[in-house]
């Protein structure tokens, strides 16, 4: 059985000038294996996961410490291992005049994540894209908000 | 290999799912298992649970913690977890060697979740007396839980309850994402659900 690598603390970031050389070294000469994340797994501190290189890894890092995409999560002659966080898809969603405000109220009721732009609301899809929907219908068919994309 | 504080596992469900009672049969199988354990409970203005989980003489009773959570029981494990936190931080501080902090959310709704900042991993209880249809209704609860527990499996015949319809429709709300039953009455089940435990939060060999 092989042992997991215990990640305990994040070695900085792959764009860091003098991480960014190691890595450069040892892409040449070894290889960087890749640590994928979904974006609403990125608050995790403790969990089992495998690179895209099939190696086994136990992250366990301090309460105090966030993942964050191109963290460098470990390093060794021939070998490094970086996270990447998977695409965070967003629902782009424009209020009517008058919607604005029952949305917001829905939107903060369903505990979505948001961010604002350009008069949208923008709605981080942690779960399958159909359920925030199904949410939106009667708002919709009040004509009070319309889906984008 | 260094310690940073134990790992910490929520449990949450509707009132009287059997949370408790889960905890209370995971603790030996837990030790079994060599984790070395501590236990929070919440409840809404009493310490109910604590008392009572002291009772059984499973855990010495500094490892029990109670944190009363208020009016809003979900509040204290998603909006602001930060007492318990705060009691898990304790805990790490008097027991260096712990392993593992179960803690026990107030009973609340279908609804309620935990922070990623107060667990590791959680997983939500519902029974079967509370009816098949539990699952259709796709609460947070029961859709984003890391492993979701069906107890009182021995219930099932008394509430007109068929259990493999239930599992395959809590399967599917939870797009396959892991679904255990038990019986905490007769600790069934319960095997499962400690390794399952174990092999998400603790080290142990791929
Ligand atoms: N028949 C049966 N009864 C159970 C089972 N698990 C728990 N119970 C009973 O269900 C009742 C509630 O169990 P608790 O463990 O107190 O439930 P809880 O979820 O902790 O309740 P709150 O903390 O008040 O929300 C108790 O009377 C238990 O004895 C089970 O598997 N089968
Ligand atoms: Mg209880």
């Amino acid at each position: 059985m092989d042992q997991p690598i215990v990640i305990e603390a994040i070695m900085g970031s792959q764009t860091d000038p003098t991480l960014a050389e190691r890595l450069h070294d040892i892409s040449h000469h070894g290889v960087v294996e890749v640590l994928f994340v979904e974006p609403a797994d990125l608050p995790r501190r403790r969990f089992h996961s495998h690179t895209d290189r099939g190696t086994a890894c136990f992250v366990s890092l301090p309460r105090a410490t966030q993942l964050f995409d191109g963290a460098v999560l470990h390093l060794e002659n021939d070998r490094a291992i970086i996270l990447r966080v998977g695409q965070q898809n967003w629902l782009r969603l424009r209020p009517s005049d008058d919607g604005a405000m029952e949305l917001g109220y829905l939107a903060g009721n369903l505990h979505w994540k948001v961010r604002f732009e350009e008069g949208c609301l923008m709605v981080a899809l942690d779960r399958p894209v159909e359920e925030y929907r199904a949410r939106l219908v009667d708002l919709q068919s009040a004509g009070k908000v319309s889906v984008v994309e | 290999m260094r310690k940073i504080g134990a790992a910490r596992i929520g449990i949450g469900g509707p009132v009287g799912s059997g949370k408790t009672a889960l905890v209370e049969r995971l603790i030996p199988a837990l030790h079994k298992r060599g984790v070395d354990l501590a236990v929070i409970t919440n409840d809404l203005v009493t310490h109910e649970d604590a008392e009572r989980l002291r009772r059984t003489n499973l855990l010495a009773p500094e490892r029990i913690l109670a944190v009363e959570a208020g009016a809003c029981p979900h509040t204290v494990i998603r909006e602001d977890p930060t007492l318990n936190m705060e009691a898990a931080d304790s805990l790490d501080r008097d027991f260096p060697d712990l392993d593992l902090i179960l803690i026990e959310s107030g009973g609340d709704n279908l609804a309620s979740t935990f922070s990623l900042d107060l667990v590791d991993y959680w997983l939500f209880v519902i029974d079967v007396a509370g009816g098949d249809d539990i699952p259709r209704k796709r609460g947070p609860g029961v859709i984003q839980s890391d492993l979701l527990v069906i107890n009182k499996v021995d219930l099932a015949p008394y509430v007109g309850v068929t259990l493999a319809p239930m599992i395959r429709e809590a399967s599917a709300a939870r797009a396959g994402r892991p679904v255990l039953c038990t019986n905490c009455r007769a600790n069934e089940g319960i095997d499962a659900v400690a390794d399952a435990l174990c092999a998400a939060v603790l080290y142990q060999a791929a």
